[in-house]
């Protein structure tokens, strides 16, 4: 038998206020998560939990005595890198494993894992109101972040816990200022920039995180270009084209002349440091690092500022990616599992990540909207959370993160990754590593089973 | 004397049952042992050889027992570009590496071959970059080759002779972790070599020295002459061990800059990985296997780990 909703929230606050008067003040324990009549529906469980590092997975280590307090279930929650989190994901889901009871959808491989059968369909949990209060409110999940974690026939696999969407941002904007200009809007218009801040005491114009597949595909959508003909009904490559070409070279030409020593190695991270730190100025890169550059850590907190993601001569494509929460099929606490996921997305705990946390890529519309949240978002007079939403929004609309949650994106990403550092590091022209990147994916797509 | 022949025959056939008893006992014996290294050794490499024979993806499970064309594998393997720039690379990387190895253990080895005490003290300082775990020796030295962090780019840039960075050079990422696996590796040649310095004996060398032969002399045709056969046990074991490589290179440059550092280990690991295609990654797992016993075989054909200093 299903176990009664441990987190019911307000309901269950209510009821315990009620069960407090009932009882006497003194059985409440100030301080405590709140637990359903007293009851510990989960004592004894131990739930394996895993995602990637991010500031949300952090902030829900450090509440994690809550929920198990509540639940009586013992939660280990592994948080390695990105690249080491989907390798083992991928294996523990495609060897059946049930070492894990929550894992995160990966953006990249949601089509791959929800597609075969890897996760559990979370709408009968969602629907059943003995494991879910109705003021949960799925529908409050922006439906753009909840169709990728969804199969074609609609059934819901993941919650969207984040959501990064790819912005521009100067970490020394005073340099631009210094030098008569502002943020670039256009590809031309940031070229121009970076000829005039660039070396600008010894801080590098450009800098943006080694994983092309995600930070150059903007560019290459802003020229004109696309991944796959018409994703995900045509996964026929279309790299070999002259947009594609003129956007390699545009991009690997702004990473040679204004990037910092040895910038084909810089992961996120390094990235962030280096605009927290002024060693570089501008980037186009995710909202959950640039964010951070606003934030209380870095040094360049007064002198930050944002502008969406430049247009070229197609238009403006910002990135946008989000993850979502789910239960393997294999797992073995699929009860506890949704339990966590219910608390972890309550509208409550994301609520309090963005007061008490400045958590700054919510997926709720209602914390998009809130006071709490433009609060946060606002640095330095530029507003985060319009663009954010607005890049969400060009996203849904135009439908070009389409090529993103293919099945087989992850192959075409790394062709990406290696042709631009293959330009970047002279060993390739950029119509030479485009052709190898077009006839490395075709070669990987038709491995994969894909007609082409 | 035809009468004898039951006899003779009699005895040659005790002789052979004999024989044949003490064989099967033999084998008694050798059958536990045999069984462990079957199933611990043999199982999993012809499970490896039946995967490499199939097109197994496992986002596809209709693949799994899928034999219909057993050799598609390799034949792809021989079209492959990327596949044959891996083995180029790997050559590369494993020449260098224990070349390096080699020629630092064995230095590094002759010059602490002194009967003093302070010199018996750093052998062992000298061993600490072997019993490192590979992942603490990749973190030292991405933060020496990443320009950022690193002492050693800071102190080339106050002596005014800033470098770009080492692992983000094609031409030079290669060698980038040829020296770091050297530093972790070259004191298991200084041990080896060590020791057997210490088994020379000394009338060979004081006969050589009293007929006149220089210390070259005595190195090259003495020294060497003993050291030759562990020189080529330790070559053996780091060039087998160097088609392993993975830690360094998943951390310092994830096998590029392009696909300038995928050695071949790198490459089968992204296929299996990252893309779930185990048996094309088995096929290149069995072609390395076969690399490995290649190896080992004209090594011990040629003979170079026997001892001539006769």
């Amino acid at each position: 038998m299903a176990p009664k909703h441990p987190f019911p929230h307000e309901f269950s606050r209510r009821r315990l206020l009620a069960g407090a008067a009932a009882f006497g003040g003194g059985l409440l324990l100030p301080g405590k998560a709140p637990v359903y009549g007293g009851a510990k529906p989960f004592a004894g469980v131990t739930l394996n939990v895993s995602t990637f590092n991010a500031p949300f997975a952090r902030i829900l280590t450090k509440w994690l005595p809550e929920f198990e307090e509540a639940t009586g279930a013992k939660v280990v929650y592994d948080t390695p890198a990105f690249p080491v989190y989907n390798q083992r994901a991928d294996l523990e889901l495609s060897t059946g494993g049930a070492a894990y009871d929550v894992l995160n959808i990966t953006f990249i491989y949601s089509s791959r894992w929800i597609g075969a059968g890897w996760f559990t369909p979370l709408d009968d949990y969602i629907r059943d109101v003995n494991r879910t209060p109705a003021d949960w409110d799925v529908e409050d999940f922006l439906p753009g972040l909840r169709a990728p974690e969804s199969d074609k026939a609609g059934r819901l696999y993941g919650i969207p816990w984040t959501v990064d969407t790819f912005i521009s941002g100067a970490s020394r904007f005073d340099l631009f200022k210094d030098a008569g200009l502002g943020l670039p809007d256009t590809t031309d218009e940031l070229v121009t920039a970076l000829k005039a801040v660039h070396g600008k005491e010894k801080v590098a114009g450009f800098v943006t995180d080694n994983h092309y597949g995600w930070t150059f595909v903007p560019f290459l959508q802003a020229f004109g270009g696309n991944v796959f003909r018409n994703p995900p009904d045509d996964l026929t490559p279309v790299l070999d084209t002259p947009e594609v070409v003129a956007a390699a070279e545009y991009f690997a030409r702004i990473l040679k002349e204004f990037g910092p020593n040895g910038v084909l190695s810089y992961t996120e991270d390094q990235t962030l440091q280096a605009l927290q730190n002024g060693r570089a100025n501008y980037s186009a890169i995710g909202q959950t690092y640039l964010s951070q550059v606003g934030g209380p850590n870095s040094r360049t907190a007064s002198t930050v500022a944002y502008s969406p993601v430049v247009r070229g001569p197609a238009g403006r494509f910002p990135g946008v990616a989000t993850h979502g929460l789910g239960i393997p099929a294999a797992s073995k606490n699929k009860d506890a599992a949704w339990a966590f996921i219910q608390w972890a997305l309550s509208k409550k705990s994301t609520r309090r990540a963005i007061v008490e946390e400045r958590y700054a890529s919510p997926t709720r519309r209602s914390d998009f909207e809130s006071a709490e949240f433009k609060r946060i978002t606002s640095v330095n007079g530029y507003d985060l959370s319009g663009l954010i939403s607005s890049a969400v929004d060009l996203a849904a609309k135009q439908g070009h993160m389409k090529y993103r949650t293919v099945p087989v994106y992850p192959q075409v990403d790394q062709q990406l990754n290696k042709a631009i550092a293959n330009i970047v590091s002279g060993q390739l022209s950029p119509k030479q590593a485009i052709e190898q990147a077009q006839a490395g994916s075709i070669t990987d797509l038709r491995r994969a089973g894909v007609a082409i | 004397m035809a009468f004898l022949k039951p006899v003779f025959a009699n005895v040659d056939r005790a002789a052979a049952g004999w024989e044949r008893r003490r064989r099967r006992a033999y084998l008694a014996g050798l059958l536990p042992a045999l069984v462990v290294l079957g199933v611990i050794t043999l199982l999993p490499g012809l499970f490896l050889l039946g995967v490499s024979l199939t097109p197994l993806s496992l986002v596809n499970p209709s693949t799994v027992f899928d034999f219909s064309d057993p050799l598609g594998n390799y034949r792809e393997l021989l079209r492959d570009g990327r596949f044959h720039n891996s083995v180029l690379l790997q050559l590369h990387l494993s020449a260098t590496s224990v070349g390096l190895q080699l020629a630092v253990g064995l230095g590094v080895a002759l010059l602490l071959n002194v009967r003093a005490r302070f010199f018996e003290a750093i052998r062992t300082a000298f061993l600490i970059p072997m019993v490192l775990p590979p992942i603490v020796v990749a973190l030292i030295w991405k933060i020496l080759y990443t320009p950022d962090v690193s002492p050693l780019h800071r102190l080339l840039e106050e002596v005014g002779l800033p470098i770009d960075s080492l692992i983000t050079d094609p031409g030079l990422a290669i060698w980038a972790i040829a020296v770091a696996e050297t530093w972790q590796w070259f004191p298991f040649t200084m041990l080896m070599v060590l020791a057997t310095l210490q088994l020379i004996p000394d009338e060979p060398l004081e006969a050589a020295r009293i007929d006149g032969a220089s210390r070259w002399q005595v190195f090259r045709h003495i020294v060497l002459a003993y050291l030759r056969p562990a020189l080529v046990v330790c070559g053996l074991f780091r060039l087998i061990d160097s088609l392993k490589a993975f830690p360094l290179i998943y951390v310092l440059t994830n096998g590029g800059p392009g696909t300038a550092t995928e050695v071949t280990n790198y490459y089968g690991f992204i296929e299996a990985f990252n893309f779930s295609y185990w048996g094309y990654a088995s096929a290149i797992a069995v072609i390395m296997l076969g690399g490995a016993f290649a190896v080992s075989w004209l090594v011990s054909r040629l003979g170079w780990n026997e001892v001539h200093h006769d």
